[in-house]
Order: C-alpha cells, then sequence, then structure tokens
C-alpha cells in the first residue's frame, strides 16, 4: 500500500533524511520511532506529499505522492495541527468535506458520526473556545472526513492529558481494526508497542532498524530470568516469603537451580521478562547508524 | 486549476470569519462607512457647511442691490439695517438705502467689507455669466498659451484656451502664462458693485494688465482642460484651482493645478490600502503556527488555495471601484464615469494585492507584515497616485493606470494604446508577484523562520530548475523593469529642465538620473536571481559557469527587454527623459540599418551580456563580491546609455 524507496531529503547542507526504504501493507500499523530530529516527521511529509524528496520515490496505492488522487486517499494528522479557531467543527470539517468532494449527505452524516465516535461534545462552538483534546480530536475527525484508505498520523497524541492520550490511542486502534492502513509515529513507544505490527527505528535522519517488534526485541533487546526460590542463593532478594534472582541465561537459570538445590531448598517459580521497545530503542540508539538491520524481511 | 475547489476556497475565506464579528460591530461599521462616504461626498461636491458660514452680520434691505449679493453668500447673514446694533458692534456692516452707514469701526467689520467686495466681484461674474449675449457679457477675448518656464521642452500643449473679461485686461502675463487680449471692454471699477446696481464703493480704474482687475471672465478649454465638457464637477474650489473656471477676472484663471485629478485618485486608491491589509493578515495567519498546512494536503492545489483566497479580496476592491465610480457617475460629479474606469483599476487592484501576498509570503510575524503593508502601499500608491496627479500636464501620466480613470471620469477619450501602455506592466509584475508568492506556497518554503531578504531569495531560486533558468528569469522579471523604470521616468521628469553637464554632455539632470535608475534596475534584475541560485546551490560555482550564467541571463533580457516597445503606444518617447529610459527599444527615423543593427541588436545585446557576466562572476563569489559586481555593472551600463543617449541627441 505505501511503498518508500531511498527517500532523501536536503535542507542546504542538512541532510533531513537519507536512504529511507520502507514499505507498509494493507491494513498494517507502522510505526516510526526515533528521537528528536531524527527524521520522522520529515518522513511522514514526504509521504503525504508535502515535501518533495531530494531523492527517492514514495507511493501510496500506486501513486506519487504529489498526485491529486493520491491526496483524494490520504488523511494527514499532523503533530501540530492548529485548526481556524473562528470556525465550529461542523463548518470546519464541511469545508474540509468539500476539498474533498464528499456528498453533501454523505459529509454531514459522516463528520457527525465521526464527532459522536470521537465524543465530541459542543460541535457548534467555535474550535478557539475548546480545550486541546477536543481539538485534537476535531482534527482527527478532519483526518477521516474523506474516508481515507491510508492515515499518517504524527504524534497523535502528543501533549494530551493521559485520559485524552488513551482514548486517542485506542480510536487508532480501531481505525485499524477497520482495516485502514496506518503510518503512526510517537514519542511515547508505549503507545508503538501496543497498536504498531511493525516498526522503523530511526537515527540521525537515517533508519537503523526495522521489523516486526518481537523480531526486534529478539535481535536488540534482552530475556531476563526470574528464578525464584526456597532458599537463599548467590545475588538473590528476598521477595513474598522466597528468594528472587535475576539472571540472563538458561545457563545461569540451570546454576541457580543446582544452587538452590545444594543449598536444601529448591526452584518454585521460573518467570521471563522481554525487553520494552524502550530498552530495544535505546540499544538501537546506543549502536548508532552502523548500518539498517531489517530484523524479519527480506532485505529490501 | 480547479475551478470548484477556488470557489471553496473563496467561499470559505469569506465566511469564516463571519461570525468572528458580533452584530453591533457590523452596524457600528456600516455606520462610520456611510458616514465617512458622505462626507466624502459633500467636500468632493464642494457644497455643504463651511466654517465660515454667518460670520459676518449685514444690515440691508431686500430692495438694496446688496442684499442679493448676502443672502448669496452663506458667510453674510442679512438682517434689518440697525444703527444702534452696528454701533453695538452687533452688525458689521449696515446699509440704510443704497448708502453704508459709516467706515467700519473695527477690524471685524473691516474684514466684513472687503469680503462683501470679494462676494459682490464673485456675484456679479455669476450674474454676467447667465447673461444670453456673452459678447455684451464679456467683451475682451483672452486666448491663454501655458509654457514652460525657462524650459527646454513644451510639456503642455494647452494653447487654446480663450478668456473673455471686461475690463481692459491686455495680455495677461501672469506667472507662467502668456495671455493675449483683444477687445474693446470698457474699464469699470474695481468690481465692487453688483451687477445691475448702482455704484458702491467702487471708484477705480480697471486694472486689467496684472490680471487682477477685469470684472468678469470665462476660460474656455480646448477640449484638455481638467473637467471640461462632460467631466467632473468637484465644486469651485476644484474648478478654481485646475483653471476650470466659467466665469470671473483674469485672476481667477490659473495654471492648471491637478487638484481634480488628485481627488480622484485618491479617492480610488485609499480603499485598496484597507483591503491590503485585511488580505495580507489572512494570507500570514495562513503561515503563522502552520495553519495552512492542512490546506495542502488536500486535493485542492496552490493555485486553488491562492486564487481562492485572493479571490475575494479582489472583487472586494473591484466592487468598491465600481461604486466610486457608479457614485460620481449617478451623483453627476463625473457622468462621463463607465466601465472603462473601473477596468483601469484592475490592474492596480492586481498589483496592490501581488504585492502584499509576496509580503505575506515573506514576513516572519505581524509586525514584519505591517513593514511590509506600508512599503507595498507607500511604494504603490506613489506609482499610481504621482503620475496621474499630472493627468493634464504630460502624456508621462499614462504611466499610471489611474490616469485612464481620471480621463475616464473627465469625459476624455482613451486610444487602445494609451490603455494597453497604461495597464500592461502593472498586470504582468501583479503576475509575476503572484507567481513568485506561489513558489513560496508550499510546506517548506511558508513556516520557516527566515529573514525577509532571504525569502526573496527563495522565491527566486524556487523558480530555477536549471542552467537555462537563468535565461528565463531574467525574462520573467522584465515587467518589475519596466515598471520600475516608468515610475523613475515619472518621479524624475520633472528635473528634465535642469542642465546638467555630465562629462560634457551637457544632459539635463533628470535624463542622467533616470539613465542611473535604469541601468541599476535592469543590472538587477539580470543578476539578482543568479545571486539566488547561487545563494540556494541552484547553480555550480566557478569563473566560466558564472560566465555562461551571466551571458544567458544577458540573452533573456535583451530578448525580453523588446517588451519595452510598449512604450509606443504612448507618447512617452516624445519627451526627451522618456526617450532616455527606453532608448533601447526603438531605434529613431533616418537611421542607416547598419547603425540600427549595431545599436539596438549588437550593441544592447553585448552590454547585456557583458554586465550581467560581471554581476554574476561577483555572486558566485558570494554577497559582497556580488554587492561589488553589480556596482561595476551598474557603471558600465550608465557609461554606455549615457553614450548612445548623447549620440542619438
Amino acid at each position: 500500500m505505501i511503498d518508500a524507496r531511498d527517500l532523501r531529503k536536503e535542507y542546504g547542507d542538512f541532510v533531513a533524511v537519507e536512504g529511507s526504504t520502507f514499505s507498509v501493507d494493507r491494513g498494517e500499523v507502522f510505526g516510526v520511532i526515533g528521537p528528536n530530529g531524527a527524521g520522522k516527521t520529515t518522513t511522514l511529509k514526504m509521504l503525504a506529499g508535502l515535501l518533495e524528496p531530494t531523492a527517492g520515490t514514495a507511493e501510496i496505492a500506486g501513486l506519487d505522492t504529489e498526485t491529486t488522487e493520491m491526496r483524494q486517499q490520504l488523511g494527514f494528522l499532523p503533530e501540530e495541527s492548529p485548526l481556524y479557531e473562528e470556525m465550529t467543527p461542523i463548518s470546519y470539517l464541511q469545508f474540509f468535506a468539500d476539498l474533498y468532494d464528499v456528498p453533501g449527505d454523505v459529509a454531514k452524516q459522516r463528520m457527525h458520526e465521526t464527532l459522536d465516535e470521537l465524543q465530541l461534545e459542543h460541535k457548534e462552538r467555535k474550535l478557539g473556545d475548546m480545550s486541546k483534546g477536543m481539538k485534537r480530536k476535531v482534527a482527527i475527525a478532519r483526518s477521516l472526513i474523506n474516508d481515507p484508505d491510508v492515515l499518517i498520523y504524527d504524534e497523535p497524541a502528543s501533549g494530551l492529558d493521559p485520559l485524552t492520550t488513551n482514548y486517542v490511542i485506542e480510536f487508532t486502534e480501531q481505525l485499524a481494526k477497520d482495516g485502514k492502513t496506518i503510518v503512526f509515529s510517537a514519542h511515547n513507544l508505549f503507545h508503538v508497542e501496543s497498536i504498531c505490527d511493525r516498526v522503523a527505528i530511526m537515527n540521525e535522519g537515517q533508519i537503523v532498524a526495522r521489523g516486526d517488534l518481537e523480531e526486534l526485541q529478539a535481535e536488540y533487546g534482552e530475556t531476563r530470568y526470574h528464578v525464584y526460590t526456597t532458599v537463599e542463593v548467590p545475588d538473590a532478594v528476598r521477595e513474598n516469603g522466597n528468594f528472587r534472582t535475576e539472571v540472563e541465561s538458561m545457563d545461569a537459570v540451570e546454576e541457580t537451580r543446582t544452587a538452590a538445590e545444594d543449598a536444601g531448598g529448591q526452584v518454585v517459580d521460573i518467570r521471563t521478562e522481554e525487553s520494552s521497545l524502550e530498552e530495544v530503542f535505546l540499544n538501537v540508539a546506543e549502536a548508532g547508524t552502523r548500518g539498517t538491520r531489517y530484523v524479519g524481511e527480506d532485505g529490501e | 486549476m480547479r475551478p470548484a475547489k477556488l470557489l471553496r476556497v473563496a467561499k470559505w475565506e469569506v465566511t469564516k470569519n463571519a461570525g468572528g464579528v458580533d452584530r453591533k460591530t457590523v452596524v457600528v461599521m456600516v455606520l462610520a462607512v456611510l458616514a465617512m462616504g458622505s462626507v466624502a461626498a459633500v467636500a468632493a461636491s464642494g457644497s455643504g457647511p463651511g466654517l465660515n458660514a454667518d460670520i459676518y452680520r449685514v444690515g440691508v434691505e431686500e430692495s438694496n442691490p446688496y442684499y442679493d449679493v448676502v443672502e448669496d453668500d452663506p458667510s453674510f447673514r442679512a438682517q434689518a439695517p440697525d444703527r444702534e446694533a452696528f454701533e453695538r458692534g452687533e452688525q458689521d456692516l449696515t446699509f440704510y438705502g443704497p448708502n453704508r452707514l459709516s467706515r467700519p469701526q473695527t477690524e471685524k467689520q473691516a474684514a466684513a467689507l472687503e469680503a462683501l467686495r470679494t462676494s459682490t466681484e464673485s456675484y456679479n461674474d455669476r450674474t454676467m455669466a447667465r447673461e444670453s449675449n456673452q459678447t455684451a457679457a464679456f467683451p475682451v477675448s483672452v486666448t491663454l498659451v501655458y509654457q514652460e518656464q525657462g524650459g527646454s521642452s513644451a510639456l503642455d500643449t494647452r494653447t487654446d484656451g480663450s478668456a473673455n473679461g471686461s475690463g481692459d485686461a491686455t495680455a495677461g502675463d501672469r506667472n507662467d502664462s502668456d495671455g493675449t487680449a483683444s477687445g474693446n471692454g470698457t474699464a469699470t471699477d474695481d468690481g465692487a458693485t453688483p451687477a445691475g446696481g448702482s455704484g458702491g464703493d467702487g471708484g477705480g480704474g480697471g486694472d486689467g494688465g496684472d490680471g487682477g482687475g477685469g470684472d468678469a471672465g470665462e476660460s474656455t478649454g480646448d477640449g484638455e482642460t481638467a473637467g471640461g465638457g462632460g467631466g467632473a464637477n468637484l465644486g469651485g474650489i476644484g474648478a478654481r484651482l485646475t483653471g476650470d473656471v466659467d466665469s470671473g477676472t483674469p485672476s481667477d484663471i490659473s495654471p492648471p493645478f491637478p487638484f481634480e485629478s488628485l481627488v480622484l485618485a485618491f479617492l480610488y486608491i485609499v480603499p485598496m490600502n484597507f483591503v491590503i491589509q485585511a488580505y495580507g493578515s489572512s494570507m500570514l495567519s495562513e503561515r503563522l503556527n502552520r495553519r495552512g498546512e492542512l490546506l495542502l494536503v488536500t486535493p485542492a492545489s496552490r493555485v486553488d488555495i491562492i486564487g481562492g483566497k485572493t479571490l475575494p479580496y479582489f472583487l472586494g476592491a473591484m466592487g468598491v471601484a465600481t461604486a466610486i465610480t457608479a457614485l460620481l457617475r449617478f451623483s453627476g460629479i463625473a457622468p462621463s464615469g463607465s466601465l472603462i474606469a473601473v477596468a483601469a483599476v484592475l490592474p492596480i487592484a492586481m498589483l496592490f494585492l501581488a504585492a502584499t501576498f509576496c509580503g505575506a509570503m515573506f514576513a516572519r510575524s505581524f509586525k514584519e507584515l505591517t513593514f511590509v503593508t506600508v512599503t507595498v502601499t507607500v511604494t504603490l500608491t506613489s506609482y499610481a497616485f504621482v503620475p496621474a496627479i499630472f493627468t493634464d500636464v504630460t502624456p508621462i501620466a499614462l504611466i499610471s493606470p489611474l490616469t485612464l480613470v481620471v480621463m475616464d471620469l473627465t469625459g476624455r477619450s482613451i486610444a487602445l494604446g494609451e490603455f494597453a501602455f497604461s495597464t500592461l506592466p502593472p498586470l504582468f509584475t501583479a503576475l509575476v508577484l503572484f507567481g513568485l508568492g506561489a513558489g513560496l506556497y508550499r510546506e517548506e518554503d511558508m513556516f520557516t523562520q527566515r529573514s525577509i531578504p532571504l525569502k526573496v531569495l527563495d522565491a527566486l531560486a524556487g523558480q530555477i530548475k536549471g542552467r537555462k533558468s537563468a535565461l528565463k528569469m531574467s525574462a520573467i522579471l522584465i515587467p518589475f523593469v519596466i515598471v520600475a523604470e516608468l515610475g523613475a521616468v515619472a518621479f524624475l521628469f520633472v528635473l528634465d529642465s535642469v542642465s546638467l553637464n555630465v562629462f560634457g554632455t551637457n544632459q539635463s539632470l533628470g535624463i542622467v538620473l533616470v539613465l542611473g535608475v535604469v541601468a541599476l534596475v535592469e543590472e538587477l534584475g539580470k543578476s539578482l536571481h543568479l545571486y539566488a541560485g547561487y545563494a540556494n546551490a541552484r547553480y555550480e560555482r566557478g569563473l566560466r559557469s558564472a560566465i555562461g550564467l551571466g551571458a544567458l541571463s544577458g540573452l533573456g533580457f535583451f530578448i525580453a527587454e523588446k517588451g519595452l516597445l510598449i512604450v509606443r503606444l504612448s507618447d512617452l518617447e516624445s519627451l526627451p527623459i522618456g526617450d532616455a529610459a527606453v532608448q533601447g527599444a526603438t531605434p529613431p527615423a533616418g537611421v542607416p540599418l547598419w547603425a540600427v543593427a549595431l545599436l539596438f541588436l549588437f550593441a544592447p545585446l553585448a552590454l547585456h551580456a557583458v554586465t550581467a557576466a560581471i554581476s554574476s562572476v561577483g555572486a558566485q563569489r558570494g554577497r559582497l563580491a556580488y554587492v561589488a559586481g553589480v556596482g561595476v555593472a551598474v557603471v558600465v551600463h550608465f557609461a554606455y546609455n549615457l553614450t548612445v543617449v548623447s549620440s542619438l541627441a
């Protein structure tokens, strides 16, 4: 559905994005993560046709991203989407519906349904009088007014309170379930982890790792084992009447079990803990831009 | 461009602020506009209450010949004669029968007497003007010929004006006018006796020699007089100032100060400044906080968005111009006003909007936008206004489209060539400005915080696609060059009569300055885009490359410069300064073909290529070197121009 090849964006002597290549399948949620200045937003804007790549190509549904036809199929939500505050949600959405050639009755039904789903009240209130969370909901509704196949959301929950953030993330998750193809960037990796099928990790303008979450965790993360014993062994801490020892390999688990048995005790439980995406991200960032690792893909 | 989307954006631009202004504010605004319009109409028509109303109280009976004079002049209030009131100072003048009561006792009474004399003169003039037998009423015929004092060229061709007046006015030598008078009028008095009445205080002999004594007169223009025929009627003040006097003594006949043109031009220009304020704010607000970003991802194109946002303001400006024209026409102030006047305003409106659009794309904040709009206002108002107020003086006035407006309103015919000459340069300039601004209407330029000069360079660099763009850009910028050069001519032609011995050429100061401005403007037009290309890494730096780009730029400019042939549509070349400014456009008659080829093809081509190459070499080395390069190019260009002008002279 989305195909980006060797995208490069230069601003004078500064290279914002270099060699960015990835593809997103229909109905997939693709996360783009990275530190500030990594090139995430620039990449998303090149996909949305807002920025012209210095080199490389980007296509959505086989259409060049600068074509009008592509824009008709796209819903874009920038990180900051200041609205026309003198307008009401209804007039604002109606205006964009007209620009997308959405028939009047369809637009009316769609905007009310979406605003209801987003639990946005005060539809006739001026946007300038609304809270940031309510404005964000209107912006999301605007991105859906043309019923696009592809959604590009740049930090959709940026700056929102936890309650609204969770709501926005859940709504995005629902959109994915409805079959939308979504490219999603966020600073909060928990959100990405919760809804993305695959991610690209960007750093200093390059995609430094890419793949599905489990495989990335396997490649860059660590698995830790928590061994619970009835007796104290070296490095163990007391926890709920037992002793817990944290080790990083099965060999170490075996050594802990042997030590417990030697001390007259036994192992009562072994639990595993995978690295979070945040830890994976930090590991990748530490590794630097030593070359993109395409985990679990065919090495595009 | 998709008209449906453009119109949708236009509708949105109109309606999005609809709820932002409450009804009370709307009512206040409407009332304010109506009040302003009323005041303007009253002022333009020359009627309405004056500050001098009823300041002198005159005791005079209805049977007294002065009674009609007093009644006719709002500065007097007629009362029944009362000796005691006069002595108490409550009456300024008191007449018993035909005689005045006594000499003035106070300064105010003396002033009242003087005012009555003046008013009586005017009353007599008006009375005589209504006489069916004008020859009997004004037995002296005066022919006025306006000539420039000490000038080398006769800019004013008004030669057929005539004035008839009684009194023994001879040659109306007054100020810069020569007059001849013929006739056998008899000197009467100093004009202090009402027509048809018996003598009052008059007693002196006629003093027509200095144009100050004849008691009546009438000037009739030859069709060139402002406001003649079906022209505008701006009241007594305007008529007196423009020389369009229906009746009066030779002292009333003034050189043609363009008051009427000034007022009319002012009427059309002022609303533009309000429109561009709103337009600039709307455009800039799209750039602040990235508000306009979302429009850029819709299927609407840049042209749709810009066109849609501009359309309401354009229509507003044209609507105001139409309303003003209609008001002037149907109120009788300018009964000849027509759609031509409205059409002539179109390029002005476009130019104001285009310049403001570019300014809004360049400015980083409303503070900067204010600076930009003030600059736009001053520059364009000067361009449109200054030539237009000389409508009666010289064809240079045609540089401004407002001149067409004034001509239309004053009932003068406008040739198609004149219309094209006045309107096409600003119209094309506006289109180029819109094009440059539109080049910045994209995500990566709209929201960047760069200084205005850098934004200007970005706008130019945005149009550069390769080396051939050097040729294209020089051609594209030609409308700017033409407008700037015509503007310079309009501003500097008044210096045409000041001789200046530059390198022994004995050219006028105006011509020398115009040649300097022309050289500067043309060198900037050829090189600024080259510098922008280097600054934005569009061109490869290097001596050979720079020379090649300069040659291409010079070639493009040379080809497009032929657009200056548009001056042939005007009479501009009849003036030495106009001829000097556009000397590359048309060869004079009688010059051999080889000389024409040399002077008007190869030499200008070589000049433009060489000077552009000089600037280009500087530009590829950096800003300071570019400034130095342009400086050298300007000097070379100026020397060439001066040589050509002196040779042709």
